[in-house]
């Protein structure tokens, strides 16, 4: 015991157990609270109330018992200035990471951009309810509610523009450009056929452009044949 | 066996022990690790609300249980420091031994917890939740195990009374984890 290097808590005094007995009572209150705070939300129908309540005694209580085993347990305390400036730092990287990811996160659509995946998780999740997630996971990405005129905004009309000419946002950064469906010159050499094996297995398996890409992992073969007819309804007559 | 102590734990330019510099050090890592877990699980639960239907799956009794087990652990933890500071290195390895105690007991309870969970069929590539679940809480129980099996080595040289002084540092790294789970139970279990 002769390396002992500090006795840096010496004379501390902490009463652990009673830190310890403080943290179960935290604990206790943090189960309880969002059980009362749903009884409120049932009787009272007063929504901000039970929220408010869950967030105090779930969150802020956390928050307190972090509080309480760092200070006491960990010493962090009585340790000397530099460590908690340290850890400062690790806490300031932590928000600032959250700061510049979270509005890209959260958001699913900015001025320029959709986020058809998080939007078709969303639409999936919430129309078919709890039971979904056991085994939805193999089923096609966009199925649910299909609605061909909506689908086709959200997936297609990135590039091809929520008009079919080809001026979708996405589009514009893209060589050769997305084709424009009201343009007379495009239909002397498509048919409806050509339109369907095109979004099945993608613009290059009839030697076109890569960029327009396979959907048939997607959509199945009567959503592919919805999507045919709405894009022969931007061709001019 | 000793293990034997590194040149630079027996000078302090900071005026802090070296050891407990460099435990300091690597929880400020880890803050930025579980950090940006937990912020990127954020994030992404507020952008996603149909999350919540996978939420009410977690068993909220069996998260308030691990947490009175780490809290009990952390407590015990913190005992075996109490012990070693006055030169007890035989108290200090039993409360070690408790802590670690704790540690399984932790860890048997989280694989009950997974078993059921996995039996049913909520899977890590179930959904995005289960995923974070699984992520956050996984790193976490990987930390448990690295945590109890060090307190296995800090407590057999302090059944002998030598290198009394880890035992406030592997304190301070179990109360981290302690502290990590905190956090974890109401993000996982409590917001539903």
């Amino acid at each position: 015991m002769s390396d002992h290097q500090e006795h840096h808590d010496d004379g501390h005094h902490v009463n652990y157990f009673k830190i310890y007995i403080i943290l179960l009572v935290l604990l206790v209150i943090s189960v309880v609270g969002p059980i009362v705070a749903d009884v409120i939300r049932e009787v009272t129908g007063v929504a901000w109330v039970a929220t408010l309540l869950t967030l105090v005694t779930a969150f802020g209580i956390a928050v307190y018992k972090a509080k309480l085993v760092i200070e006491n347990f960990m010493h962090l305390k009585w340790e000397k200035r530099i460590m908690k400036w340290m850890l400062t730092t690790s806490l300031l990287l932590m928000a600032l990471m959250f700061a510049g990811i979270s509005p890209d996160v959260m958001n699913h659509e900015g001025n320029n951009w959709r986020n058809v995946a998080a939007e078709a998780a969303v639409a999936r999740g919430i129309d078919s309810g709890e039971e979904e997630v056991v085994e939805e996971d193999t089923a096609p990405a966009v199925e649910v509610a299909f609605d061909v005129e909506s689908m086709f905004n959200i997936v297609c009309a990135t590039c091809h523009g929520s008009e079919g000419l080809g001026d979708g946002p996405a589009g514009a950064a893209l060589d050769p450009r997305p084709a424009s469906f009201a343009d007379p010159e495009f239909w002397e050499t498509r048919d409806r056929d050509r339109i369907v094996q095109v979004i099945t297995n993608g613009a290059a398996s009839v030697g076109g452009s890569p960029l327009m890409v396979a959907w048939s992992a997607s959509f199945d073969e009567g959503q592919i044949q919805e999507f045919a007819d709405y894009v022969q309804t931007f061709r001019p007559n | 066996m000793a293990f034997p102590k590194p040149q630079a734990t027996l000078r302090s330019a900071t005026g802090i022990p070296t050891g407990r510099l460099a435990v300091w050090w690597l929880l400020a890592s880890e803050v930025v690790i579980f950090g940006g877990v937990l912020g990127s699980y954020l994030m992404h639960r507020l952008g996603h609300p149909e999350w919540a239907d996978a939420a009410i799956h977690t068993n909220t009794w069996i998260g308030a249980t691990n947490t009175f087990v780490l809290l009990t652990s952390s407590f015990t933890a913190v005992l075996a420091h109490q012990a070693a500071e006055r030169g007890d290195g035989k108290t200090a390895a039993k409360f070690l031994l408790f802590t670690i105690g704790g540690a399984f007991t932790f860890l048997g309870i989280k694989s009950y917890e997974w078993w059921y969970e996995i039996s049913h069929g909520y899977t890590i590539t179930s959904n995005g939740f289960w995923a974070f679940y699984y992520t956050a809480a996984g790193l976490h129980a990987l930390h448990v195990i690295a945590g109890a099996i060090i307190m296995g080595i800090v407590a057999f040289d302090a059944w002998r009374n030598l290198e009394l002084q880890r035992v406030e540092l592997i304190g301070i790294y179990w109360h981290f984890v302690d502290v990590v789970w905190i956090f974890l139970f109401p993000l996982l279990y409590i917001a539903k």
